[in-house]
């Protein structure tokens, strides 16, 4: 690396793209999205990308950073440059749209198939009385601040051979919905957290776990899913 | 120029929390209905709901009260706001809790006794604000953009909306003209009704908070075609913003008012604190006041490397103030900085929007079948927002926006034929940088962004404001002369940038022009030369619209039709909002 310069390699087109290269000044407030950004005002006006809350908090800037899914956002380029090298590419387990733009219209749809919140109080009645304390509850909290940025689901070997599997976003979901206790039929949750491309598809090889940016495990809530199933199996509650 | 049209019932523009509650209600009210939402990013992705840290005020507690929510809000709005605005939302936040816990989803924080927890935040009297850890927003977002894309509701993501079309007989709104971002080519939704909730953004500051999306693009639309803006000179500024340099992203994000509250010390280029000099409750004054201590003492030259203050908590005990906020301490960390133990660089940011599109109580507007709703909205929070009824207002009124759109075209909604010259002109708008010459594009939103800080940004005066108001003249001027390269418009963020800024440069153009007319100092809009606050009873607000190519502005009186400044609906001091209690003391 040329002193001061960052050697960064960037997916440029769609399926059958290329590599293109660029020279970007090293600064000692960087992040990699700061790199995309300075190679689009300068290079590349067409480069495409996506970013919204720049804090973390929106999952719109996922890309693949020298090989591994990552929030670019919060990403420090002092992290992962590897002696002032970086290779851009978008998430992988997903079509792509453009360059580093992915479209994530699967995801989401897996995000639902598990199932969205059904209670069964009104806007007319109090909130429902939830000890904080409880084991429910802790469950349910310990999974419900996913910000739906796909790195898990982009990390995860199984959703790369197995289509139909719904990844650890979508089952660390159905997870709070299982442990929620205002949810109207918490055992559909479970049923559909169980049925085909469900929780029984993960192999725990923990690669969610491991590239979630913000901390939480979806490998734990998939495990909760399955003992969950397997006791409620033993009482003869499932199909 | 090729243009998809397509038809839809109602037209909703912005998936932040007005947006969706729009979408959900409306489908509630009129499952038959084709609803559609159009927006600039991903589904409940853009926009600032889901960068909620504090939470949602709300009058549950039993010793609460609407009527003391209702005076926080006004005493704190400087009695700018419109009270029935005011009122609505104070009433309407309780019935919407409820709804987003129970069916909605959303799983707020208890109290031991499993009822919602509300904690303390600056301004209010109660401690009323409900809240899920110290990041409300993603809870109140992912759980509405779940219910939204589980029912029948049409979605146009990466679409970005660039004019609103009027009906050839000039009857209503006909629909809007988008750029799908993806295709890089035009589509024109024609609507019954239509939903402005963009959400604003005053990310024409050098420093500011919002997300990248946010340029302020509904309030031009509206600008164009006619819509009166309101209170446009109230643009709320974040004391302590994350300081990076100029080259990141990361410069002007948000770190929390939490950190003020619990203890913190802000500290000048020499390690000093310096607030208690500028306002007896030093660190602990609210917004306002810090941010203009703050960028009194930049101004001073008493500056940190990067040209702003420190914010310091190692004195509260590093391992205390990460557990603290664990959040804040990770996101600095993330980026390269020490929150829990060292000095983090910060500087005050815009915020928040008070003014915008004025509007009816029931979301609608002087154009009929369009409605509006959200930060897009003038009205509600007058001259100053609290922290948590910024999501209130979106969520309330927007609910109430997809109602009413739902009961308009029931009632009298019918498809207007376009005013196709109208529609050709915005198209022309949008195609002006092809063609041309490349130039410094981003170096001219660097300098927009400058004269919004220095002259129209914490402290104002006139000269400062004349002066901004000719330099914007002239960066508009310049932008007509910059060029896009039109080989790939696909994806093209440099083009979506162009278009950013010329809404930025037209939105800015009417802060300045509302600021000069604005001759008192009310909450966040502070005049060196005319510091008073003036008489209460004689509260005028300001109303801008553009007429051919001009602004008009107009100063109309405020109505006290609820309360009159010196009286309170709340009995005894006890219950009396904080302002009205420490009486001089701004808040």
């Amino acid at each position: 690396m040329e002193a001061g310069l960052l050697d960064v390699r960037i997916w440029r087109g769609g399926d059958e793209g290329a590599f293109a290269s660029y020279r970007v000044p090293a600064r000692e407030n960087q992040t990699v999205l700061d790199v995309v950004t300075e190679v689009q005002r300068c290079f590349e006006p067409s480069l495409a990308y996506r970013f919204s809350c720049r804090v973390g908090v929106c999952g719109s800037c996922a890309m693949t950073v020298n090989g591994a899914p990552r929030w670019t956002c919060r990403t420090h380029v002092k992290r992962v440059a590897d002696d002032g090298a970086l290779t851009i590419e978008p998430l992988r387990h997903l079509p792509l749209v453009k360059d580093l733009v992915s479209d994530v219209e699967t995801f989401f749809d897996k995000w639902t198939q598990v199932g969205v919140f059904e209670g069964t109080a009104t806007r007319a009645e109090p909130p429902a009385a939830v000890a904080p304390t409880s084991r429910e509850r802790a469950a349910a909290d310990a999974a419900i601040q996913c910000i739906n940025c796909a790195v898990c689901y982009a990390a995860c070997d199984v959703v790369g051979w197995d289509h139909d599997y719904l990844g650890p976003a979508a089952l660390n979901r159905a997870w709070t919905l299982v442990n929620d206790v205002r949810v109207a039929d918490r055992h559909g949750a479970l049923e559909r957290a169980m049925g085909e491309g469900g929780c029984h598809s993960c192999h725990s090889h923990g690669a969610c776990m491991e590239h979630c940016p913000v901390g939480l495990s979806p490998t734990a809530s998939i495990a909760g899913l399955k003992r969950t199933a397997f006791w409620s199996l033993l009482k003869g509650r499932a199909a | 120029m090729q243009v998809e049209r397509h038809q839809t019932d109602i037209l909703i523009l912005g998936s932040g929390g007005a947006g969706l509650f729009a979408a959900l209600h409306a489908t509630q009210a009129a499952p038959n209905l084709d609803i559609t939402v159009a927006v600039k990013g991903l589904l409940g992705k853009s926009g600032c709901t889901r960068m909620v840290q504090g939470g949602y005020n709300v009058a549950l507690a039993n010793d609460d009260s609407i009527e003391r929510h209702f005076m926080d809000t006004i005493v704190g709005g400087k009695w700018l706001p419109r009270q029935d605005l005011a009122w609505r939302l104070c009433t309407g936040a309780v019935e919407r809790i409820q709804e987003l816990e129970n069916e909605i989803g959303c799983f707020f924080d208890r109290n031991a006794d499993g009822t919602l927890h509300q904690k303390a935040f600056a301004g209010q009297s109660f401690d009323r604000t409900v809240h899920k850890g110290d990041l409300t927003g993603i809870e109140i977002i992912n759980r509405l953009m779940e219910q939204v894309r589980a029912r029948a509701v049409r979605r146009l993501e990466e679409h970005r909306a660039i004019e609103f079309v009027p009906a050839a007989d000039g009857s209503g709104i006909a629909g809007v003209l988008l750029i799908d971002v993806r295709g890089g080519t035009y589509r024109f939704v024609q609507a019954k009704a239509v939903l402005l909730a963009t959400g604003a953004g005053p990310s024409m500051y050098l420093y500011h908070t919002p997300s990248g999306e946010k340029t302020c693009d509904g309030l031009a639309m509206a600008l164009r075609s006619g819509l009166d803006l309101r209170d446009m000179e109230m643009v709320q500024f974040h004391p302590t913003g994350l300081l990076g340099g100029p080259d990141t992203r990361m410069t002007g994000t948000v770190l929390e008012e939490g950190l003020r509250g619990a203890g913190g010390h802000i500290l000048n280029g020499e390690r000093e604190r310096f607030l208690a000099g500028y306002d007896p409750a030093g660190e602990r004054a609210t917004r306002d006041v810090v941010s203009r201590g703050i960028y009194a003492e930049m101004r001073a030259g008493r500056t940190t490397p990067m040209g702003g203050v420190y914010i310091s908590m190692a004195h509260l005990g590093a391992e205390k103030v990460a557990a603290m906020f664990p959040g804040m301490v990770k996101r600095c960390a993330d980026c390269g900085f020490d929150l829990a133990g060292g000095l983090v660089e910060v500087v005050p940011t815009a915020h928040y929007m008070m003014g915008g599109v004025e509007f009816d109580i029931d979301g609608s507007t002087a154009l009929p079948g369009l409605f509006a709703a959200g930060e897009d909205c003038g009205g509600v929070h007058g001259a100053n927002r609290l922290g948590g009824n910024g999501v209130a207002n979106s969520t309330v009124f927007g609910g109430i926006a997809g109602d009413s759109m739902a009961a308009f075209v029931g009632r009298e909604g019918r498809w207007r034929e376009p005013d196709e010259a109208a529609l050709d002109a915005g198209i022309a708008r949008a195609e002006v940088p092809f063609g041309r010459p490349t130039g410094d594009l981003f170096g001219l939103r660097d300098r927009l962004a400058r004269t919004m800080w220095d002259d129209v940004g914490v402290i104002r005066d006139r000269s400062g404001l004349e002066v901004a108001l000719m330099r914007i003249r002239d960066y508009r001027a310049e932008l007509r002369e910059v060029g896009v390269v039109d080989a790939d418009r696909r994806f093209n963020p440099t083009w979506h940038d162009w278009l950013n800024l010329e809404s930025l440069i037209d939105i800015a153009e009417v802060i300045a022009r509302a600021a000069l007319a604005r001759e008192d100092s009310r909450g966040a809009h502070f005049r060196e030369d005319l510091p008073e606050a003036g008489p209460l009873e004689t509260s005028i607000y300001t109303r801008v619209r553009r007429q051919a190519d001009a602004l008009e502005l107009e100063l109309a009186p405020v109505a006290f039709d609820i309360v009159r400044p010196g009286e309170s609906l709340i009995e005894g001091a006890a219950g009396a909002p904080p302002a009205l209690a420490e009486a001089g003391s701004p808040g």
